[in-house]
């Protein structure tokens, strides 16, 4: 967290209230003129809140006109020499706009830092800077050079590679829809938010040099503030027909379109904390992929990633399960698929259950329970249609073990499905 | 539109795969005048540089609490806090209380009443009635 000085705490309680924010012009400092500070403790709660949430205002809005001035008038990013000139008390208020990261060399006495690194089992090779600049995002410090937005770019590509191959290469049949929840359910923004909570990151309140590198650093966005445009989702038209292949071919790897992909054009926002923390677990993967190779990247997946638990059984949300299921067995040559009764119990009773499994001529396909005839027979053409789409072969090979020369295990194609059933 | 899905999250399972120590930070807070933390001030004196070699994943602060009595607090990734009071004791029992802390998920005691809990479906299913050898009456 971010330390509060001395200074400030003891002025609460002696120095002038003109003293203490004399450059503010907000509307708080016309409720202070006006308050007639009787008891200390009267007198720091609004100040103490007034100060912390308008001053922070006035950054944002001035951070703000920054970048868009600094848009038309493309002016070049801050260079690394003012930035080795920093170490001198800030001498306006513009100075305090430029939200600056913990220079790097601080990353080694950083006890969080170092504690992060043997929390996820990271070698002691791989670099508490590289660590502590992932931590940073764009939009608490801008210079691409010192944030995390590369190693994310790179991190987002790495992980929805080996998710897509792990998916396809184990369920081969797997519909599209399905795919894309898999790929959220693994790697989506709230799983990698998720994640980095459950990796034991902690958020800096305000992002700043003097902050504790270990502390995740980004522009918190306030409560009630609107997302920035390049993290909102762009809903197409309800009477839009978006297609799978539309979602396959222009959206991301989840299906969704969002308007933006670059973290760069973040820089000078406030951001959503899930925002921030995504982005470091992204970018964690991108300098791990650079700082140890591919294989120890691969392992990190397997372990932080693929061990955790999801149902892709689950994901499933039939609509017409019957006519699915008669589509398929048309399309695949079978039988045209039959709903047999198994067993009941207690059709007049007020708790029935039938039994109901569904045949293509001998073979039965699925089966399934209900407290109707037709909800039996709906859930056995659901388990029918899972049977086939769940297909799992014994033995496979994902595509990205054939890149380096340490995997030498040999090469089994997989399976190419010609896809779910349109009807 | 034939078939749709439900956007759900991976459920963590913390030790299959990678394992994640929970406990992220202990708070070690100590008082060189009285003498009930003649325990601690051992223990941060010979135990604790061990301790933190043994345990690099905890972060780990020692400050001074004058005229109080000693106390360690545990932080937990989960957000909750164990604090230890350990006044009048001894080394060891210092050093154990920090095993303990370090230890612990940082969840609230539960009882478990059920010998194994699993994510995973039974392997054997449901007894049904109407599967199997037929009940003659």
């Amino acid at each position: 967290m971010k330390r509060i000085r001395i200074s400030r705490c003891g002025s609460q309680l002696l120095a002038q209230p003109a003293h203490r924010r004399p450059t503010c012009p907000s509307a708080a400092a016309a409720l202070q003129s006006n308050f007639t500070p009787h008891n200390y403790r009267i007198q720091s709660r609004p100040q103490s809140t007034a100060a912390a949430f308008s001053g922070s205002d006035l950054l944002n809005a001035q951070s703000e006109a920054e970048s868009s001035g600094g848009a038309r008038n493309r002016k070049p990013p801050p260079a690394r020499a003012a930035r080795t000139a920093s170490t001198s008390p800030p001498q306006s208020i513009a100075d305090l706009t430029k939200h600056r990261s913990p220079r790097p060399e601080r990353a080694f006495g950083s006890a969080k830092l170092a504690a992060l690194r043997s929390r996820l089992s990271l070698p002691q090779r791989f670099p508490l800077q590289s660590l502590a600049r992932t931590l940073v995002h764009p939009s608490a410090d801008a210079d691409p050079d010192f944030n995390n937005s590369s190693l994310s770019i790179l991190g987002a590509n790495l992980l929805s590679y080996y998710t897509t191959e792990h998916l396809l290469c184990n369920y081969p049949r797997l519909p599209m829809p399905v795919v894309f929840a898999a790929q959220e359910a693994y790697i989506g923004p709230k799983a990698l938010a998720t994640i980095a909570g459950e990796w034991g990151i902690e958020a800096a309140a305000v992002p700043g040099e003097e902050v504790d590198p270990g502390l995740l650093q980004f522009d918190r966005l306030r409560s009630g503030d609107d997302v920035p445009a390049g993290l909102r989702h762009h809903e197409a038209p309800w009477k839009w027909n978006i297609t799978v292949t539309h979602k396959i071919l222009a959206n991301d790897e989840f299906g969704s379109s969002t308007s933006n992909k670059n973290p760069q054009s973040l820089r000078g926002q406030a951001v959503p904390l899930e925002e921030a923390a995504q982005s470091f677990v992204r970018a964690l993967i991108g300098s791990l992929h650079l700082h140890l190779g591919r294989p120890l990247v691969k392992r990190f997946f397997r372990d932080h990633f693929l061990s955790r638990h999801l149902d892709v059984d689950k994901l499933f949300d039939f609509r017409t399960p019957t006519r699915d299921l008669s589509r398929l067995c048309a399309r695949e040559g079978f039988e045209p698929p039959v709903a047999r009764l198994i067993s009941e119990t207690g059709r007049l009773s007020r708790h029935p259950v039938f039994i109901v499994g569904v045949y293509s001529g001998k073979d039965k396909l699925g089966e399934g329970a209900g407290s109707s005839l037709d909800e039996a027979r709906f859930r056995a053409a659901a388990a029918a249609l899972k049977g086939w789409y769940l297909y799992k072969p014994l033995e496979f090979t994902v595509p990205s073990s054939t890149e380096g020369e340490m995997d030498t295990s040999e090469w089994i194609p997989n399976l190419v499905d010609c896809g779910e059933v349109i009807v | 539109m034939p078939l749709s899905a439900v956007k759900t999250l991976a459920k963590p399972q913390n030790g299959v795969g990678a394992f994640i120590l929970q406990c992220k930070r202990i708070d070690f807070h100590y008082c060189d005048w009285a003498g009930s933390s003649r325990g601690m001030n051992a223990f941060i004196k010979s135990g604790l540089p061990a301790f933190a070699r043994r345990n690099p994943e905890v972060e780990i602060t020692v400050s001074p609490r004058p005229h109080r009595h000693p106390v360690m607090i545990g932080h937990y990734i989960n957000g909750r806090e164990k604090s230890i009071c350990v006044r009048n004791m001894s080394l060891e029992g210092v050093r154990e209380k920090a095993m303990l802390i370090r230890n612990s998920s940082g969840e609230r005691p539960k009882k478990l009443n059920k010998p194994v809990t699993s994510l995973n479906e039974s392997v054997r299913g449901i007894w049904s009635p109407f599967h199997g050898a037929k009940v003659k009456i």
